[in-house]
């Protein structure tokens, strides 16, 4: 951005802070591109156009704390990074919930070890037909299957179905 | 930068999202205004006048600092300069000195005229420094009115008049002051 347009902005926020709509269009022309280009460097293509999207948003909802003594563009940039690196933050945990504990060496089971995990299968099946239909969904969703619900609601039903497998284990099992 | 449609989409969320802004910023005055309305109907100004009084005050002033530029600039001003001439007949009043009959022309109506000059003296000295400008002189002057009546209403309609009179008093000289 050339020191004109830097200016410009800089003018066109104050005004912004004033209150004065007129700014709002110059402004908005000058700061997306910016921010659009800032956050496909920051996140490439797919989220930097969702992550300039909610800095462009939050730039200006907040253009009325904007502090005239400071730069417009580095003060757009920051809200920017910040939101490249919360919407990078919100991805990661999604991956990490969504990739189950890591497999140990791939070795083939011995019979008697196929044997177990057959009858322990078998007996899983028996208990996960005993619980609400919400609740299996939930744990066949956990085990790779369809998930009906995303994020923090799945985790909860996740844990709240487990709880009840557990119940309804030990009713029919005696131990863990 | 080609007005495409999505960007016209995304200008059009840019604008609500900007005017939210705005009006939670306008918001922060609220408890300024609840906390004036409280302290006058604590200091037993009749409930039905502080009410009244504070239900003008606190729409004037969250759709003027909304609104913004010269009138929006006007409230804090405004809100300060008439919280010295609210809060000088009610101190009078809670020192214990008793706001009716004769004995009011003596301290509260006293107090009123001096917050009120107060009141006159800080907007006066904003208006200077911003450049008087009466889009911003009678908002300040109409918002320090109505936040001086929430107490100057105790030595009644005198009281205001009074404090009225101190705004123009100590106002006027530095406005004309300032013109020269």
């Amino acid at each position: 951005m050339e020191g004109g347009e830097r200016a410009e902005l800089r003018a066109l926020m104050a005004r912004l802070q004033d209150g004065d709509r007129s700014a709002f269009r110059p402004a908005f022309r000058l700061l997306w591109p910016r921010l659009r280009a800032f956050a496909l460097r920051y996140l490439g293509q797919a989220d930097g156009e969702d992550a300039a999207q909610r800095a462009l948003l939050r730039v200006l909802s907040r253009a009325g704390e904007y502090d005239r003594d400071r730069d417009a563009l580095a003060w757009a940039l920051g809200i920017a990074l910040w939101e490249c690196r919360t919407l990078r933050r919100q991805q990661k945990r999604r991956r990490e919930s969504l990739v189950g504990p890591p497999d140990g060496p791939a070795a083939q089971p011995t019979p008697e070890e196929a044997a177990i995990e057959h009858d322990l299968r078998v007996a899983a099946g028996a208990v996960l037909g005993t619980l609400r239909p919400v609740d299996m969904e939930t744990l066949l969703a956990a085990a790779g299957g369809p998930r009906p619900v995303q994020g923090a609601t799945f985790r909860k039903r996740l844990e709240r179905a487990l709880a009840r497998f557990r119940l309804a284990w030990r009713a029919k099992h005696g131990n863990d | 930068m080609a007005t495409t449609e999505p960007t016209l989409l995304l200008e059009r969320r840019a604008r609500r999202a900007y005017e939210w802004g705005r009006l939670r910023s306008a918001l922060r005055i609220l408890p300024f205004v609840v906390l004036a309305t409280a302290a006058a109907i604590a200091t037993g100004r009749p409930l039905a006048l502080a009410l009244s009084v504070g239900g003008v005050l606190l729409p004037l002033s969250v759709g003027l600092s909304f609104a913004g530029r010269a009138p929006g600039r006007a409230v804090v001003p405004g809100l300060l300069a008439g919280g010295a001439a609210l809060a000088m007949p009610l101190l009078v009043a809670t020192l214990g000195h008793a706001c009716f009959g004769p004995g009011c022309m003596t301290y509260c109506l006293h107090a009123c005229i001096v917050g009120g000059a107060v009141a006159g003296a800080v907007i006066a000295r904003t208006a200077v420094a911003q450049g008087p400008d009466p889009a911003f002189l009678l908002p300040a002057l109409a918002i320090a009115a109505l936040t001086g009546s929430l107490g100057c209403t105790i030595s009644g309609a005198a009281g205001v008049i009074g404090m009225l009179a101190g705004v123009v008093a100590a106002g006027t000289p530095l406005l004309v002051v300032a013109r020269r």
